[in-house]
This record gives C-alpha cells, sequence and structure tokens, in this order.
C-alpha cells in the first residue's frame, strides 16, 4: 500500500506538471471560491476585531454595566463613599464614575467649542480599552496632582498644539490642566473635542460644583465578570441596600449592560455565515468544474491510465494518482487565491488604515489560511474521488485500445 | 521449434546465440530486486552463453474465455493449453479475430479467463485478486504494445520510468537505469523528448526500453512491429530476441508477420480460438 501511496504521489505530481492547461483549466472555479472563502474569513476576523476594539473603546469591555444613580424627584445621593462600596460589593469587579462635567476648556484666552469633559476614575483604564497615541493613562500619583490632570482626545491635542495651555473652569474660574495622554480619536467622538478629566481634590469643583456629593445622583461604569452577567440581578443588589447612601426610590435607580461585543459578534457570526454559504457555493461550483475536468480528462486518458494499470498500477495505486492529481490541482488553485487575498488584502488595508483603530490591523489571519487550503484540498478530494471511480471501473484492455 | 534452428540462424550475430543448449533456470541477478547493480545485460557488450534446461515460466490449460455481447456469450478462446519456457520466444499467430490478443491479454494478466488453469511464475494466478496480479505484472511482465501506448507529455526518460515508480525503484536508481536502457536501444541523444518528437521506430524502442525497465521474467508483444518499417522491425526485434539469450526472459510476440514469426523458437496458432503448435 505504501508503494502505491507514494508511486501515485510521484506518478500525480508528474502528471499535473505535464497537464498544465488541465490544470490551469480547473483552477479557476476553485480559485474563486477559495479566494472569496479567504476574504469572508478575513473580513470576518477584521469585523471581529474591529468590533471589539470599538466596543471595548467606547462602552467596555465584557460585561460593563452603565449604573445611573439619580433621582430629580426630591431624594438625595447622601453617601457617595457608600454608594461605590456596594457598587463594589454587588459584583463589580472595576467601577469608574462616569459622568459628564459642565466645566468648559479654554486655550489661552480661546475657549474651545463643541468640546466636552467626562468625569472618571483611573479604573476606567480596567473597564474601557484605552488606546493612547502618546503620553499615558491615569495612575494614583495623579490624585495626588495639584492641578486637574486630563487625558485628551487627538482632536483637542490638536488644538492645543506644541506648547498652547489647556485650562478648564466653570463660571469663569479657571484651572491650568495637566495633560498626561492623548487617546485616538474614536469613532464615537465625532470629531470633537473631549476629553476625560480624572477625579481628584484637585478636580473636584469642577466634578461636583455643589460640593462633595452630588444630591441629585451621579453615573458609573462598572465591569462584572462576564461569565453570568446580570445587570437585572446587578440592580436588585443595589436597590436592597440603596437605603445606606440614599433616600431615592427604587426607579432612581438603573443598571443595564452596555458592552455590544456579544451583540456585535452575532451579528458578523450571521453576516459570515451568510457570506461564507455563497463563497462556499461558489467552492462547489468551482468543486463540479475541477470533477467535470477530471471526468473529462479520464475519458480522455482512459488510454494513459490503462497504460499505469498494464504497468503494474494497482486500483489503490490508480485511485491514488487521480485524486491526487486533483487535489494538487486544487491546492494550486488555493495558493494562487491566497496569493491574490494577501495583494487584495494588503492594498484594501492600506485603504482603510487611516479609518481603524491602530490596534485593528488587516492582514489575512491564519485561520483564513487553514480555511482556504484545507477547504481547496478537500474540494479536490471530493472532485478527484468520482473520477477516480470512474477510472477504476474502466478496465484495462478496452482502455488500452481507446 | 529448437533453439538451434535455422530461423535462429538467420538472426543477425550478436543477436541471438544460435546454440543447441536448452535454456535451464535463470541464473540469480535476473530475478534480483531492483535497488541491485544494473543488470549485465544492460551493460555487457556480448551476450554470455545461454546456460542449461528450460524451464516453464509459463503453462496454460484449458484456458477459455468469451465475451457477452447483447446478452449472448460469445467464446473467443477454447481450451487454450501449451507451456513457455523461460529463455523461450513463442510467435502467437492467426487471423484477425482468431483472440491473439485476448491470449495475449489473459497471458498478461490484463483480462481474467472465464475457466482454466494458468500458472505463472510458479503461481496460480487463475482467481487472484486484482491488486495481487497488478503487482505480479508490474513486477514480472513487460509490454510492448504495437500503439506503443507511451505516455504522451512524459519525456522518454520520464516514460521508461514508470514501471520503475510504480515498482518504488528509488528516483536516481531508476534515472539511472531508464538513461542506460535508452543508450542500449539507441537512444541515448533522444532522452528528453517527448513521444511526438519521435519516430514510429524510436517510440517503440522507447516502449522496448520501458518493458524491460523491470527485468522481466515475461515480455508480451503486441504486434511490436505491426507499425514500424523493416529497419526498425529488424532492430525491435533484435532486442526482445537478446532479451530472452541474455536475460532469460521468455518472449511471447503476438504477429501476423512471417517473419518476425520465423525468428521465434517454435510458434503457436490460434484458429477459431484454438491454439495448436506450429
Amino acid at each position: 500500500m505504501l508503494r502505491s501511496l507514494v508511486s501515485g504521489f510521484i506518478l500525480a505530481a508528474a502528471g499535473s506538471r505535464a497537464n498544465v492547461t488541465r490544470t490551469i483549466l480547473s483552477c479557476a472555479g476553485i480559485t474563486i471560491g477559495v479566494g472569496a472563502l479567504i476574504l469572508i474569513v478575513t473580513g470576518g476576523d477584521v469585523g471581529e476585531r474591529f468590533a471589539k476594539s470599538f466596543a471595548e473603546s467606547n462602552a467596555g469591555v465584557a460585561a460593563t454595566y452603565t449604573v445611573d444613580v439619580y433621582d430629580e424627584s426630591g431624594g438625595t445621593l447622601e453617601d457617595l463613599d457608600a454608594l461605590e462600596a456596594d457598587l463594589r460589593r454587588a459584583g463589580a469587579q472595576a467601577v469608574s464614575i462616569n459622568s459628564m462635567s459642565e466645566a468648559q476648556m479654554r486655550i489661552g484666552e480661546e475657549e474651545v467649542e463643541h468640546a466636552y469633559t467626562t468625569v472618571v476614575d483611573a479604573e476606567l483604564g480596567d473597564i474601557r480599552r484605552i488606546t493612547l497615541a502618546s503620553g499615558r493613562w491615569f495612575d494614583d500619583s495623579d490624585t495626588h496632582s495639584l492641578a486637574p490632570v486630563m487625558v485628551v482626545n487627538e482632536g483637542l491635542a490638536k488644538q492645543i498644539g506644541g506648547d498652547g495651555r489647556l485650562q478648564v473652569g466653570i463660571e469663569g474660574q479657571w484651572k491650568t490642566v495637566r495633560v498626561v495622554g492623548v487617546v485616538e480619536d474614536s469613532a464615537m467622538d465625532g470629531g470633537s473635542a473631549s476629553a476625560y478629566l480624572l477625579r481628584a481634590p484637585a478636580s473636584a469643583p469642577l466634578v461636583f460644583p455643589d460640593g462633595a456629593v452630588p444630591s441629585t445622583g451621579t453615573g458609573f461604569s462598572v465591569r462584572a465578570d462576564p461569565e453570568g452577567a446580570d445587570a437585572d440581578a446587578y440592580r436588585e443588589r443595589l436597590v436592597t441596600s440603596a437605603s445606606r447612601w440614599s433616600s431615592f426610590d427604587e426607579d432612581s435607580i438603573s443598571a443595564y449592560r452596555i458592552d455590544p461585543g456579544d451583540e456585535i459578534n452575532t451579528v458578523l457570526t450571521y453576516l459570515s455565515l451568510g457570506l461564507g454559504g455563497i463563497a462556499l457555493i461558489t467552492l462547489s461550483t468551482g468543486m463540479l468544474g475541477v470533477l467535470n475536468v477530471g471526468l473529462v480528462t479520464v475519458r480522455e486518458r482512459r488510454r494513459e491510465l490503462a497504460t499505469y494499470r498494464a504497468l503494474g498500477a494497482t486500483s489503490f495505486g490508480l485511485f491514488i494518482i487521480v485524486v491526487t492529481e486533483a487535489v494538487v490541482v486544487s491546492v494550486v488553485a488555493g495558493v494562487v487565491a491566497l496569493l491574490f487575498c494577501y495583494t487584495a488584502v494588503g492594498i484594501g488595508g492600506a485603504l482603510v488604515a487611516d479609518y481603524l483603530p491602530s490596534d485593528v490591523g488587516v492582514y489575512v489571519p491564519a485561520q483564513a489560511v487553514l480555511v482556504g487550503l484545507g477547504s481547496a484540498a478537500l474540494a479536490g478530494l471530493l472532485a478527484g474521488v468520482i473520477p477516480a471511480w470512474r477510472a477504476l471501473r474502466t478496465s484495462v484492455v478496452s482502455g488500452l485500445r481507446e | 521449434m529448437p533453439l538451434n534452428s535455422p530461423r535462429h540462424a538467420a538472426a543477425p550475430a550478436g543477436t541471438r546465440p544460435a546454440t543447441g543448449a536448452a535454456p535451464g533456470p535463470l541464473p540469480a541477478a535476473h530475478t534480483a530486486p531492483h535497488g541491485a547493480p544494473l543488470p549485465a545485460a544492460h551493460t555487457a557488450p556480448h551476450p554470455a552463453p545461454h546456460p542449461a534446461p528450460r524451464q516453464p515460466l509459463l503453462r496454460v490449460e484449458g484456458l477459455h474465455k468469451g465475451f457477452s455481447v447483447d446478452g449472448e456469450t460469445i467464446r473467443v478462446l477454447h481450451e487454450c493449453s501449451f507451456a513457455v519456457g523461460r529463455g523461450e520466444v513463442v510467435a502467437i499467430v492467426g487471423q484477425s479475430g482468431s483472440g491473439k490478443s485476448t491470449l495475449l491479454n489473459l497471458l498478461g494478466l490484463l483480462d481474467e479467463a472465464d475457466g482454466g488453469t494458468h500458472v505463472f511464475d510458479g503461481v496460480d494466478v487463475t482467481g487472484l485478486r486484482e491488486h495481487r496480479r497488478a503487482r505480479l505484472r508490474g513486477d514480472r511482465i513487460g509490454f510492448v504494445f504495437q500503439q506503443f501506448h507511451l505516455l504522451e507529455r512524459r519525456t522518454a526518460v520520464a516514460n521508461v520510468c514508470v514501471p520503475m515508480v510504480l515498482g518504488g525503484v528509488p528516483l536516481l536508481r531508476r534515472r539511472a537505469v531508464a538513461r542506460e536502457l535508452l543508450e542500449s536501444v539507441g537512444l541515448g541523444h533522444r532522452l528528453g523528448s517527448k513521444p511526438h518528437q519521435l519516430s514510429g521506430g524510436e517510440q517503440q524502442r522507447v516502449a522496448l526500453a520501458r518493458a524491460l525497465s523491470r527485468d522481466p521474467a515475461l515480455i508480451l508483444a503486441d504486434e511490436p512491429t505491426g507499425a514500424l518499417d523493416a529497419e526498425s522491425s529488424e532492430l525491435i526485434m533484435n532486442q526482445l530476441l537478446r532479451q530472452a539469450s541474455d536475460r532469460g526472459a521468455a518472449v511471447i510476440v503476438v504477429t501476423h508477420d512471417p517473419a518476425v514469426a520465423a525468428r521465434a523458437d517454435r510458434s503457436i496458432t490460434i484458429v477459431e480460438g484454438y491454439t495448436r503448435d506450429g
């Protein structure tokens, strides 16, 4: 059997080399199908990574809840520290205040228009994906800073310029800001200038102008264990302890999951399945092409195959020769498709690079190569079996008489 | 017809020794598997005298074969019985449609008989499984076809290599053997030529080199000179006879050509599916 296998491979490789035209003709359908499959897997992979990056940058990693504790009907938030302790006790792995500040910004004497400031804790870096263009994210030392500390986005950093001085203030009381980092613009910024302002003693008047505790409440970003994450259950736990830190009614407390990664992945999965189905249909068409060419060539090659048998090829050896030729043809087609895809993805990646986060590279992933070449080989195998079977059915004598 | 018949004496010198001695068992080198040094016949300029008593390589008894046409079985061969010894050259003659090629196909294990006994090289091949028949065919039998049956898109060397590839002969070894065989049939300068670049005679010489590549015990030639001119026919026949004399191979030639039949040790005539000597 080993002898038949080895001789089958050798003669099949020689046959594929010798029948270049047939090989190229057979390649076309498989090349298109495999190319489509590789591009779909690549697109799915890029899409998934982009979706993950987008979701984690703008909403949070899995699982992130937005918790709003806010009451306009007369209740008051009395103990912010107790609230934050309960946020952790209820199951949070990381907690950061996440509240829009009313503070305004100016550069020199010129106010920054359409800018918004979000008050956060350093822990937000454990909740969201922070992609820094330069500098760093907040750390513990920043909470002791005498000046408010900010991380700005690229849009705002551009406006500040090399030696511009950013100030932040409310009602004309301006404080000079220490900018420690610049985050990449995210899709959520919409081209505006934005900044994260670290909650710290130096920024307290900007965060809660009315005093140490925002009596009407505030908002938080909370990261929970994605395994079994349940925002409703989390809210219920907060509600049961709400009397420790507020006189809010339970309707004033909300918690909902905001990371869209799962939903996007679900959409991408369905999209990939749909496109993958189309690619499989294309691949099947290509496979039928190889099958057809295989059947035609087996008919044309009855004499050649009969000669092999007359010279000592066993049925198994002949089967290996014909199937291997089909597999060789298909894998060659797969490699051609892969080269096309590498080129196309390289060009496409260069064109869209400016619109993607820097941590989302556009490349052909390993699984696309495996899927592409694997499906090419499988298509060749399937397409080779029928012609091989037909070749075996032909008697040696009638084959030689062709 | 004995070996020292006038037909053998008429053969060109150096192609077939006109000895009266019947050939005996093949020397060990004749049956040595590939991987051993090249057979002496491929390199020795002069054939050695043919040794001792001839032993049967092939024996058929009561072999018969029919084909089904429109539900009706037409018997082509009836009760064929004969034996062929090692080193013997036998011509099978008969009219067209008499069953010569069918018999050759049975002897070459390309087809299966409907009944009778067929012993080849000590093995009863009647009812042998297909892969065993294929193996035996590849290892012990060489074919020379009237239509050559060369692989069209392969070079002469590649064509000669095919039986050796199927036989698991290592690459370098089979290349060397193929080159040497092609040189021995006068095609050393056409190693890289493909069949369509060769004349009919050259193609048949490539086919002959291919048939000899596994040093077969039996060579079956179906009208080997049918498509060739006189000079090429002479060359092919000389090579076949030399293989019998030097290597002890049994050679069975199906032919219509009396000149070819005359060079065999004996003839088997097929008349309406029955064999008879002479």
